[in-house]
Parts: C-alpha cells; structure tokens; sequence
C-alpha cells in the first residue's frame, strides 16, 4: 500500500486506517496545545468554468472540478467544510457561475467560498454576493480563527476605464494582458481586517483564505498582491498563521516570519513556473519544490485538489493529482517552516521547468 | 497451429541470432490487381513474406531467464498441460488458445475450474512478452509472475496451490528429463521459479509483427494498407486521439502507452457505490483472500481496477491500455469483454459510453476521453486501419472473428449476445 | 596629333564612365550580391514586428479553436512552450517534429480545432510570436 496515501476512503470492519501518512513523529511535536482539536478541510480551486455556447462548456475544466468533488466526496474521516479558492467561473457570467454551483452541489459538505479575479471583473461581484457567498469575512472553528479575504481589488481607476463590464472581465482574464493592474486587498478591507484581528489573541491559530498570493512572486502574471507587506505586518504578531491562496495554478509554498504560505492547485489547467518566461525577473519562493512540468497529452496533469488536515493550529496539505503521486507538505516545527520530505527525496530525473 | 508452432520457432531463430529485427530482403507480395475500395481482406490475403517481427522491437529477455530452444520447447509443454488445474481440464491454453490468437474469443470471460467463470476477458498472450504489466490491472510485472497466478485462482485452475503441479513434474518421467535437460534439476530441486521461467520463454516467442500497418509504416510499402486502412490511420492519429494511448514510436509500435486508464466500461457497476465496494476488498484481504483471487470472483471489486493493487484514488477504474496489434481476432473487447465488436469499440469512443448506455461518464474517466464527432465514413476506415493490425499467422482467425462479429453488430445500439 | 584627340577622348570616356559608376553606387546598392542598408533592415524589422503582432493575436484568438480556449490560457507570454528545443521526439506524434506540429497538436487537442499548414500565415505568424517570447535563450535541440 502506497506511504503516501494510507488516508484513502475507505473503512472496512470499523477499523479506521492512519489518517496521516509520512512522519507521523512531526505531527506528534506539533501537537502541543490541548485547546486545539485535529480537523481536516477539503479546498477545491481554479475551475475556470468557461461557457461556450449555451449550456454547452469546455469539457475539460468541467471534468476537472467534477473529478475534484467526486474524489472529496470519499474523503474518510470527513471534512469538516470544504473551502473552494476563487474562479469558479473564467469569464464572470451567470451561466458559468450556476454551473458552478451545480456541480458543487454533489459536494457533500458546507462550502466556503472565496472570491477570484475571475468571478469579480464582469459585474463586480454582484451575482456573487447574491447567489455565493460574502465577499469577506471571518468565522471560528474549532479553536482556529478563519479569514476570507478579497484579495483580487485593483486601483479603482482601472475599473472605470473600459468601455464595457465584458471588456474589462476580458483584459483582466488574460494572465499575461499587460493592460491589467497589480491585485491588492486595499485600504478599506485592511480597515476590517485590523478590526477582525484586534479580537483575536495572539496564541489563537490563524488560518488565512485569499485568492491572490500575499507575497510578491511574478507581477507580470499578478503572481502579486500589491500590499502584501502591509497584511504579512498584521499577520506577524501572531504565533501560528497559515495563508492558503489560488490563483497560480501550481504547488508553492513559503514561509515570512511566523506565517506559512501554501497555494493551491486548479481543477482546470496547469500554469508554468514564472521562471520559464525568460524575459522578465520571478521571485519564486526559495522553499519551493516545484511540480514536475505539465504533460500536455494528458489532460488533468498538474491540475488537481487537496485536503488540509489542521494539528495543533499549523497545516498540512495533502494533494491528489490525477495521474501523479500525490504530494504531501507539512509544517516542521523545528525546522520552522513547511518541508516536502517525500517530493524532495524523488531519484528518477526531474521534469525541469526551463 | 502448425504453421505458428513454426512460425514461433522462426522467431525464436531470429531472436537466438542476438539481434533485433533486420530489415526484410525485398517483398515481392505486391498484389495482382488494385483492390476496390473498403475491400481490404482481399489485399491483406495475398502472399506475404518478409520479416516476421517488422514493426516491433527487440523481445526483453531477463538476465535470469535466457532462450533456448529446449526451454521454449518445456515452456510450451507447460502451456498445454491441462492437469495443472483441479479438475484436470484446464492448461494456460484452455484460455489463450492458440487456434484463437491465444484468446478465448468469442467468450466474454473464461470458464475455468469446473466451467467457473471469472469477471475479465482473456488477454491475448502474442506479443505480451513486451508489456511492461501483466493482466488488466497490472498486478504482476513479467510474464513469469504472471504465469503462476492463474493456477491457484478458484475460477481458473481451481487449484490450492502449486503443490500438485510441482508435483507432476517431478515425477512424470517426460517432464523429468526435460526440466534435467534445460535447467539441470531433478527432484525437489525443480521449482516453481523453474515452471514459469520456462513458460515466460515460450511466450516470448510468441510474438507477431509484419501486419499489412507495419509493411506500410516500417516498410515503406505504400500499397500495403488499403485506401481505407490509409484514411483510417489519419483519423488514428487525428480526429480519433487514438494514438494518445495506443502509442507509435519512430522505429516499431507495440501500441500501448504501458499505462492504466479508466474509460468508464463497467464502471456503473460501482458508480454509487464506490466506498462500500472499496471496503468489500479490503474485508476479503482481511480474511485471506488474495486480490487475485478477489478481483476475479467478485464483478464489482474487479471495476477498482489498478486501484484493488496500489489503493490511489487516482487509478480508480483504471485498467491497462493493451497492445492493438491483432484485434481483429482478440475480440470481444475492454476488461470485461463487454465490447462485442470493433464497431461497438469505435462507437464507444466516439461517444464516451458504451452504445446504448445513457448518462455522463464517471467523474473518474480519463481526461483524454471526451467526443470524437466522427463521421460513420471515419468510423469505418478507423475499423479498417484496425483490421490492418493482424500479423500473417493470424489473418485467417481475424477473418473469421470478424464475420462473426459483423453479423452481431447493430448500430447505436449495445451488441446483443447471449447471457450478461 | 590623332593620338592626343582619341587620348582625351578615352580619358574623357573613362572618367565619365567612372564618375557614372560612382553614381551608381551610391544611390542604387543592388550591385553586390549580400549588400543591404539601414532602410531594408528597418522594413524587415517592421515585417518582422508585425508577424509577432499577428502571431500574438492568434495566440489570444478564441476562434483559432472551436471551444473558446486561447493558447494564452495554458501558455501566458508564450511559457513553456520551448520553441528552442525544438525539433524533438514528441511521443504522441511518434516522430521528431519541429514546433509547428506541435502548434498543430494543440490546436487540434486542447483547442478543438482545424490544423493550419505549416505555411499557412497564421501558423507563421505563431512562431514568430513564441519564438520572440523566448529570444536569448540558447538552442537546445532535442531536450525533453
């Protein structure tokens, strides 16, 4: 039976099989505090759900989120929610967004949502606020303190200068449009965000949803949040914060101080590392193992899902990607950030991003 | 049979000589007349001589299991014998006949043991010799392996365990010499490892290139294929997606990616259900029962697929892509030889489910299968570029397969047969 | 006397001709053979630049396929497309193929579209596109 995915979905004779697979010791370290309860969540991301005509879709990101929701439907133990990243749909409209939410309805679990660039531009988040989900807000669970930022806000300039709401959801859905604009979570949320945290301790865990990365990484593809530094700052004060945000379409992570940074794979298609575009600087972080570069023959690599199984306040993420290994990246306390020891290890030659 | 015995001596002649396949001397079996279009059986039954391995690559051989023509000669023995079973009536070629290209066509799934039936189709064992994994899940990784399975399964030879087989070579005088002959043992000393060393070298003479594809693509014969074959291998690599999985290389083409894919066959079996059938298993590994034995006895453990073996959700459902070569005589098709026909094949991919099957896919389909929107025109020629892929000691079988399976088929609609 | 007339006369001709030929090269430079100026690389420049600009186009065109899929979506500025390591063994071609059957193998797959030939100006266009993305980065023929 694969190390890796001892945590199936399945429970035969009542016998529970080991939640956690590899280095069953680190969990162990972490697991200091008695306020803190064990719990998993499921995060489901970047499904880009994009209309063709119709009720005709493009087939691939479709199957993509259908294979995601099937898959978490088995999770054993349950989740305790499922969150889903942002961009549910890739060009804003109604059709895409209620197809959305169509399939998430075989889910069998509550849903938080995030908003991304994707579901925003067209309307301005007005369908989402209606039939989804608050743009932001907090919530408690079991010891740890949840924050769902909107972290995909543009100088407000930008907005008004198009001719048309299609045109602007447009520039903006072009990764690499170089007429777009830098994300940011802006003055006003951070307002409510230094609120929201005034109530909370310092010792309490601090679990961080966001769509853009709250680092600066790649510009050009808005791998970017604009005033990272200004939320990292607010963030700093507390022991344990973990950021988990989509957007990228690809495994990285990082660590800034006190707060551990995860992102989180896409349903829909895979994007390659900012390193390949050769003419301009990328700030990957360092810690980062990258992925094995996409096969483009078979459709749902690099794409994928992940469950997060939440120790003593600190993450691990464990991904399932179709035809791959799955990957698992926990947080090690004595090394102080989160490590990759099976990924790392892997002997057969690498598939280089270049 | 005669004729293939031959033949695989040939190919054992070609392989003793320690190299890969040379290319043939000219071919002098150009056709008397241009053949009318769509007519390929004509063209495909005209003389054939040239290099019988044309279009594959050198057969693997295991350091530890080196050729000789006694060992294939012990091998075959071996295959043959049916008294390795518990009821004396079934030997490996029960199931991979070799009057039937080594399959057990038209049967959907085999009848062992006391006529027992299993829940997967006979896989051919010509040109097995180059897969990477054995049987349709993968579960054993050489031929070797393989071939002590099949013996001790309750639906196939029924038997407890190799004890009676060792047993019988031990002692049958026949069998005596020759294991003393090829492996110097007698006695206790003669194996199991020795048993399926020698049947593993006489299926890897078992292999068959030279079909009217390789004279076109490896050979350069342009006239090789008919009109229709060519059109097909367009739509093959085209519009069709087929060569996705069922590969080409540049210098031969066993047509498989080595890899398991689930396409959705059977899987409705377990669609609902999939958390209880997944626990079934794992309760029968918990009272013994081997995966072997439980995928074979049980239809709906069998639809895990590669999942029953490596327990990664991701290969729920999945089953091997096997080599096309020689399909038109491999019939009936996919695991669960639910695919009666070619056509129903071709229907099935270009559709996404079975004929006549209606609803979504499972989530858990290959990525790579999606609606092919081809023409009946297309689909036929696709049919034709199949039929193109049957080596010359097999065309025969094909041919006779393949008017069988012509009189089941019905358009749109699943293929009538008589029980499932 | 004679001699001096047709001395002048040759001088005359042949400074004439000289000071034509002078002309010549300087205002008309097709004389030799791998000779170009300032001007012709400003227009191939030009030709250049707007093939890129084409081939950007199409690389952002919805109706290059039949889904609505772009090339951008997977590819933004033209990454991990590798034109420098082209031509290689692509296994689902079966052959070493240069960049445009590898063009061709996603408009086909991802894109659900037609194939372009490889002269076709949309299919020229997209090279130059993705080979200008990827400039100063060396050859690597054949890297996997």
């Amino acid at each position: 039976m694969s190390e890796l995915n001892k945590r199936t979905l399945l429970r035969a004779g009542g016998a529970l099989l080991a939640a956690s697979a590899i280095d069953m010791t680190l969990v162990k370290l972490a697991f200091g505090q008695e306020n803190y309860e064990d719990f998993t969540f499921a995060y489901i991301s970047d499904s880009h759900l994009q209309q063709i005509k119709g009720t005709k879709f493009v087939r691939n990101w479709d199957r993509g989120l259908e294979r995601a929701v099937a898959e978490a439907n088995l999770l054993n133990p349950k989740p305790d929610f499922v969150v889903y990243g942002g961009d549910l749909a890739q060009l804003g409209k109604r059709e895409e967004i209620d197809h959305g939410l169509e399939i998430l309805s075989a889910l069998k679990h509550d849903i938080k949502f995030v908003m991304g660039e994707h579901d925003y531009y067209l309307d301005l988040g007005e369908y989402w606020a209606d039939k989804v989900s608050k743009h932001f807000y907090s919530w408690d669970h079991k010891g740890v303190h949840f924050i769902t930022l909107k972290s995909i806000l543009v100088d407000e300039n930008w907005i008004n200068k198009w001719s048309s709401p299609a045109e602007r959801m447009g520039v903006m859905a072009g990764l690499d449009d170089p007429r777009g604009s830098p994300f940011m979570v802006g003055a006003a949320q951070r307002k409510w965000l230094a609120d929201d945290l005034a109530k909370v301790s310092n010792d309490t865990p601090i679990v961080v949803f966001s769509h853009s990365p709250l680092q600066k990484i790649f510009k050009n593809w808005n791998f970017w949040t604009d005033d990272a530094e200004l939320i990292q700052d607010m963030l700093q004060p507390f022991n344990k914060v973990t950021v988990f945000y989509g957007h990228v379409h690809q495994i990285q992570y990082n660590q800034i101080g006190n707060i551990t940074f995860h992102s989180v794979m896409g349903t829909s298609w895979p994007w390659p590392y900012p390193e390949t575009y050769a003419q301009a600087k990328s700030y990957l972080p360092k810690l980062t193992v990258p992925m094995n570069r996409a096969d483009p023959f078979h459709e749902r690599d690099a794409t994928g899902w992940q469950y997060i199984d939440v120790h003593s306040g600190k993450a691990t993420i464990n991904f399932s990607l179709p035809d791959n290994k799955p990957r698992m990246i926990a947080y090690d306390p004595e090394l102080g950030h989160p490590v990759d020891t099976q990924f790392s290890k892997i002997t057969t030659p690498p598939q280089h991003h270049y | 049979m005669k004729y293939q015995t031959h033949l695989s001596i040939l190919g054992l002649i070609v392989l003793i000589a320690g190299c890969s396949p040379e290319q043939d001397e000219a071919d002098n079996s150009t056709p008397s007349a241009v053949a009318p279009p769509g007519e390929t059986t004509q063209r495909e039954m005209a003389p054939v001589v040239g290099n019988p391995t044309l279009g594959l690559p050198s057969v693997p051989i295991p350091a530890n299991n080196p050729m000789s023509p006694e060992k294939v000669v012990l091998g075959e023995k071996l295959f043959r014998e049916a008294r390795f079973s518990a009821d004396g009536k079934v030997s490996c070629s029960k199931c991979h006949n070799p009057d039937t290209a080594f399959t057990d066509s038209p049967r959907q799934t085999s009848e062992g043991f006391n006529g027992l039936t299993g829940s997967r189709n006979a896989p051919t064992v010509i040109n097995a010799a180059f897969n990477r994994h054995q049987f349709w899940d993968g579960r054993r990784p050489d031929l070797e392996s393989q071939s002590m399975d099949p013996p001790v399964n309750p639906v196939e030879g029924g038997l407890p365990d190799h004890d009676p087989i060792l047993e019988l070579v031990r002692t049958d005088p026949a069998y005596a010499e020759m294991f003393r002959d090829v492996f110097g043992t007698a006695g206790e000393d003669i194996t199991m490892t020795q048993v399926s060393q020698a049947i593993a070298a006489f299926e890897r003479t078992v292999i068959s290139g030279n079909s009217a594809f390789d004279r076109y693509y490896f050979g350069g014969e342009k006239s090789a294929m008919s009109d229709a074959a060519i059109r097909g291998f367009d739509v093959y690599l085209k519009q069709g997606r087929c060569v996705s999985c069922h590969t080409i290389d540049q210098e031969s083409a066993l047509f498989t990616d080595h890899k398991f894919h689930n396409l959705g066959i059977g899987f409705k079996r377990i669609d609902k259900t999939l958390e209880k059938t997944a626990g079934a298993l794992i309760k029968a590994e918990r009272t013994g029962q081997t995966v072997d034995n439980a995928v074979l006895s049980n239809a709906s453990i069998s639809e895990l697929g590669r999942f029953a073996i490596d327990r990664q959700w991701q290969d729920i459902g999945q089953f091997k892509t096997p080599t096309l070569r020689n399909v038109a005589a491999t019939g009936p098709y996919m695991h669960d030889g639910s695919l009666a026909t070619l056509e129903d094949v071709v229907t099935f991919y270009n559709d996404t489910v079975a004929p006549g099957e209606k609803g979504e896919p499972n989530a858990f389909q290959s990525g790579g299968i999606r609606p092919l929107n081809l023409t009946d025109r297309q689909k036929s020629d696709l049919v034709s570029f199949l039929e193109a892929l049957t080596s010359p000691p097999y065309l025969e079988v094909a041919a006779r397969a393949r008017a069988e399976q012509k009189k089941l088929f019905v358009p749109g609609s699943q293929t009538k047969r008589d029980s499932q | 006397m004679v001699h001096r007339v047709r001395f002048s006369v040759l001088s005359l001709l042949t400074i004439g001709t000289a000071a034509l030929l002078g002309t010549f090269v300087a205002h008309m430079p097709m004389a030799q053979a791998d000779e170009f100026n300032e001007q012709d690389l400003q227009i191939w420049q030009q030709n250049f630049e707007e093939a890129v600009a084409k081939g950007r186009a199409a690389f952002t065109d919805p109706s290059l396929g039949t889904n609505g899929v772009v090339c951008a979506q997977c590819h933004p500025n033209g990454a991990n497309t590798h034109p420098e390591t082209y031509p290689k063994y692509q296994k689902q071609l079966g052959h070493v193929a240069p960049l445009w059957e590898m063009i061709n193998w996603c408009i086909r797959n991802p894109l659900e579209g037609q194939e372009l030939a490889a002269n076709d100006p949309v299919m020229l266009a997209l090279q130059a596109y993705i080979t200008q993305e990827r400039r100063g980065v060396k050859l690597a023929p054949g890297k996997h």
